[in-house]
């Protein structure tokens, strides 16, 4: 479909995204559309600020205190580091999908459409929209523990291509690199590529990257080169993340 | 008690809003007995604010997530003093269940100081901004729900949603500026537009959920939809520029 001078047209998409009633297809059509149109996306927002107000129509209702009170544990908790991991000797520390690894899963499906979201909003928002821009079918953030975005993962099914984009500040050695992997539900994580000094990536989408079983991506930080353990990443993992399909 | 209301806004001079919003409040009556624990919790005097909120300036708020930002547990928590009553009276309409809203809050709270750093790059308005964490996140939970075979949860909610609408003049005096203009374009729509507006944007619902839920034909629900956000968007732009 094309949008382009259907000005009409465009706000009625962009305000449909924002009410909600654009569904399925339609939706995900329109959110690769803005990925690649800058006025588009300005479009969407204005609809968000037009009509995200209609929240405040629900009365306020002031939070129990216990509320803050698990903000604060949570915040705290991830302000002194890795300890609860650390606790967990009997699986190594990489392998971060074994411990207590149901809660997790749940809280990063929960996390993961909303981090689209706001992916969509703030990370890819004022890229130039090149022509010939890849078709996103997939996009994957990975956090730090502080879950921060430092990589995007976006693929393209159609194409078989898969595109790495480092967004946070990394400091790497010469020596050093890092490596994406996928974890699967079950047996070894597989490599799927090993960025160097490179901030950005663009490599046909290895066999093992998309698919069900693939539970998450994880990037460890390596010997340049990458990880001389055929099992799996030797150094420790900086960022992890999943996949959402967007089309 | 209904002529009294109407008789103090009248008086205070407030706007025809408040008469669409209190109609649409009315038919909470339509709510089945089984549901009545959700309006009592929902309406709960004591538990809704009273207090009027000034604190809900855009600019205040904005150098409130700056502050988080910055790592400034201070400015995080006026933040969350200001928003979390709004946003937990969001997440609570969505879903309907305290404990639900609960975590929703607390997920999004949690995501906001993470994410305060990239606010800036959203360009949007600081409510917009954190609307839509959470209307995203109590979203997630209800499609979960759903999925979850909890058929109650979408009869529940459409029910709710009747109601979503309220305010009373106490609580539009806690509204934003832009909550009051959108408030006041809403009530020139007809009353059944506003409805189904109103029941898409609280409960995630696709144009066929709200024709099956108020038996309508699809093409109907689609064409009020369409007019009504086309109203919405000529009568906001001529009060933006007026």
């Amino acid at each position: 479909m094309n949008l382009r001078g259907n000005e009409a047209l465009r706000e009625r998409l962009a305000s449909e995204y924002v009410l909600g009633t654009l569904r399925g297809g339609a939706r995900r059509r329109f959110e690769s559309m803005m990925a690649r149109d800058a006025a588009l996306r300005r479009t969407t927002r204005e609809w968000q600020e037009r009509l995200l107000p209609m929240a405040e129509f629900a009365p306020a209702v002031a939070p129990d205190r216990r509320v803050w009170r698990a903000i604060e544990t949570r915040l705290a908790g991830q302000g002194q580091g890795q300890g609860q991991g650390q606790g967990q000797a009997a699986a190594p520390r990489w392998q971060f999908w074994r411990h207590g690894a149901l809660a997790m899963w749940r809280t990063l499906g929960l996390a993961s459409s909303a981090l689209a979201a706001l992916l969509l909003a703030a990370v890819l928002l004022d890229r130039p929209a090149a022509p010939d821009a890849a078709r996103m079918s997939d996009v994957a953030s990975l956090t730090d523990e502080a879950a921060r975005p430092a990589l995007v993962v976006t693929a393209d099914r159609e194409r078989g291509m898969m595109t790495v984009k480092v967004v946070a500040k990394v400091a790497l050695t010469p020596q050093q690199a890092l490596q994406l992997w996928a974890v699967p539900r079950a047996g070894k994580p597989r490599s799927l590529g090993v960025l160097g000094s490179a901030r950005e990536l663009s490599l046909p989408l290895p066999a093992g990257a998309i698919g069900a079983d693939v539970a998450a991506l994880a990037v460890s930080l390596e010997p340049k080169g990458g990880s001389r353990n055929p099992d799996g990443p030797s150094g420790p993992i900086l960022y992890k993340g999943g996949w959402v399909r967007l089309m | 008690m209904q002529a009294g209301r109407i008789a103090i806004y009248a008086a205070a001079g407030l706007p025809d809003s408040i008469f669409f919003l209190q109609g649409i409040r009315d038919q909470l009556c339509y709510v089945p007995s089984r549901y009545h624990y959700i309006h009592d919790h929902v309406f709960d005097p004591g538990r809704t604010l009273s207090t009027p909120a000034n604190n809900s300036d855009p600019a205040q708020l904005r150098t409130w997530l700056q502050g988080a930002a910055r790592r400034d547990r201070a400015a995080f928590r006026a933040l969350y003093d200001a928003s979390s009553p709004r946003l937990y009276g969001l997440a609570l309409r969505i879903l309907g269940r305290r404990e639900l809203a609960e975590e929703v809050v607390q997920e999004s709270f949690v995501a906001i100081w993470h994410h305060a750093i990239d606010y800036e790059s959203s360009l949007s308005a600081p409510m917009t901004w954190m609307t839509a964490i959470v209307r995203n996140r109590a979203f997630d939970l209800l499609r979960r729900s759903r999925i979850e075979g909890n058929t109650d949860t979408v009869d529940r909610h459409v029910l709710e949603s009747i109601a979503d609408l309220a305010a009373t003049p106490a609580e539009r005096l806690q509204m934003s500026s832009d909550a009051q203009a959108l408030a006041d374009c809403m009530a020139a729509l007809e009353e059944r537009h506003r409805e189904v507006v109103g029941m898409a944007f609280f409960h995630d619902l696709s144009h066929s959920d709200v024709a099956d839920k108020l038996m309508l034909p699809l093409g109907t629900v689609k064409t009020w939809i369409r007019r009504s956000l086309a109203r919405l968007h000529a009568c906001l732009g001529a009060r933006g520029a007026a």
